[in-house]
């Protein structure tokens, strides 16, 4: 099964679609999570999502935003849907019954 | 991102791979996030692929058998060279007659001198091309980090050469039990230019020289599988040139091995074979040559 971060990264790229690359993704994690994301942790992890077949990434054509630089686009493959599904669905199981307010209420001395 | 940043940023970048070098500066100049936190992140990426890369053999196996020994070969080449012509740089400097000029045994001998000292740096100067191209060659994945390990081989060469001839005088004495000489080129060597600065500036030949062949081996496409097959003959065979033509280095190996070379009459069989293979180490010019000529007719054809 795949990891929380490798999970975030999933889930970014499959909302952003054709516009999902580094710098995209990026930005939709740390707006989802409220934390920063290295571009160390990212790229790793792309490329360790590309090794499991998760992902296919491409170089695009040099942008003008860019400083003249390319994009490394990202396109979820049908495994990569297919673990995200799973990861998600295994988080709503384990989660069944739980209410994390309530818990907070009871543990706080 | 100020120009400080940016400067520390793109050197520090150039340790990953083209594509991911381009995508990552892209994603820092568009997110436009401090300085220093881009640094950090871009030195992060670096770190954590070069530790991945580190984590398998073949880095090591060509860091063991590539770079280390033959960055000190060269670098005790590189003394030799930068020795013998010093002591030719000092005669002429320190016992220049304008009478002598008028003798033509003078130009004959400056002339043969001049030849000599031409030779050894072009052959100095392709061995360290050769050996920058195979190094790589070998490690396109890995060629900046590799450039630095060369590059710092070649420095502690350059340190470590002295004392390398020192133990080899001192071992060749003991072996023949013959008794220390004065040593002829001393007032040459006790000038600090001689000693210090101009095997310096040779080594600087040498780092320049290896760094170009890096650079060629790096750039561009894959050649064809024809061209990929002669240019690996003729490396190895410049490589093999270039190990067997420091006899000392069979000394270190071992008295034994030396001794059975020397009865063998081996070492004289190396010396002829080698003679054969000299036309062969200045192939780096006719490669670069060869290189020119097609950029320019590609060039020619695009306009």
């Amino acid at each position: 099964m795949i990891g929380e971060f490798e999970y975030l990264i999933l889930a970014a790229a499959v909302r952003l679609g054709d516009e999902a690359y580094g710098a995209a993704i990026r930005k939709e994690i740390e707006h989802a999570t409220n934390r920063r994301c290295s571009i160390g942790a990212l790229y790793t992890t792309l490329d360790r999502l590309e090794t499991k077949g998760l992902i296919k990434t491409t170089m695009s054509d040099p942008t003008p935003q860019r400083g003249g630089r390319a994009k490394r686009m990202v396109r979820v493959t049908a495994r990569g849907v297919g673990a995200g599904t799973e990861f998600y669905a295994s988080v709503k199981r384990v989660t069944r019954g739980i209410s994390w307010e309530a818990s907070r209420v009871r543990i706080r001395p | 991102m100020n120009g400080f940043w940016w400067w520390l940023v793109e050197p520090i970048s150039g340790f990953l791979d083209s594509d991911d070098r381009e995508a990552v500066l892209g994603d820092v100049l568009e997110s436009g996030e401090p300085g220093a936190r881009a640094f950090c992140g871009v030195l992060g990426l670096v770190v954590r692929r070069q530790r991945s890369l580190w984590l398998n053999w073949q880095p090591w196996t060509i860091l063991m058998a590539v770079i280390l020994p033959l960055g000190f070969l060269l670098s005790v080449i590189s003394r030799e060279t930068s020795d013998g012509s010093a002591v030719y740089v000092w005669m002429y400097a320190n016992n220049w007659d304008w009478a002598l000029t008028k003798n033509p045994g003078f130009w004959r001998l400056l002339g043969e001198t001049s030849i000599w000292v031409f030779l050894a740096y072009l052959t100095l100067g392709c061995w360290s091309w050769v050996v920058g191209f195979v190094v790589g060659w070998l490690s396109r994945r890995m060629a900046q980090i590799n450039r630095l390990v060369l590059c710092l081989v070649l420095l502690l060469g350059e340190l470590t050469a002295p004392r390398y001839f020192e133990f080899l005088d001192q071992y060749e004495r003991r072996a023949s039990g013959l008794p220390a000489l004065p040593d002829g080129n001393a007032a040459v060597f006790a000038v600090a230019f001689y000693r210090v600065v101009f095997p310096l500036m040779v080594q600087v030949l040498v780092v320049t020289a290896a760094l170009w062949g890096m650079r060629r081996a790096t750039a561009g496409g894959k050649p064809g599988r024809i061209l990929r097959a002669v240019l690996a003959a003729v490396a190895a065979l410049t490589l093999a040139e270039m190990v067997t033509q420091e006899p000392g280095l069979w000394f270190m190996v071992g008295p034994r091995v030396w001794a059975h070379y020397s009865q063998l009459a081996l070492w004289s069989s190396v010396l002829h074979l080698r003679r054969l293979l000299e036309p062969i180490e200045y192939w780096p010019i006719i490669f670069l040559i060869a290189h020119a000529i097609r950029k320019r007719k590609l060039r020619a054809a695009v306009v």
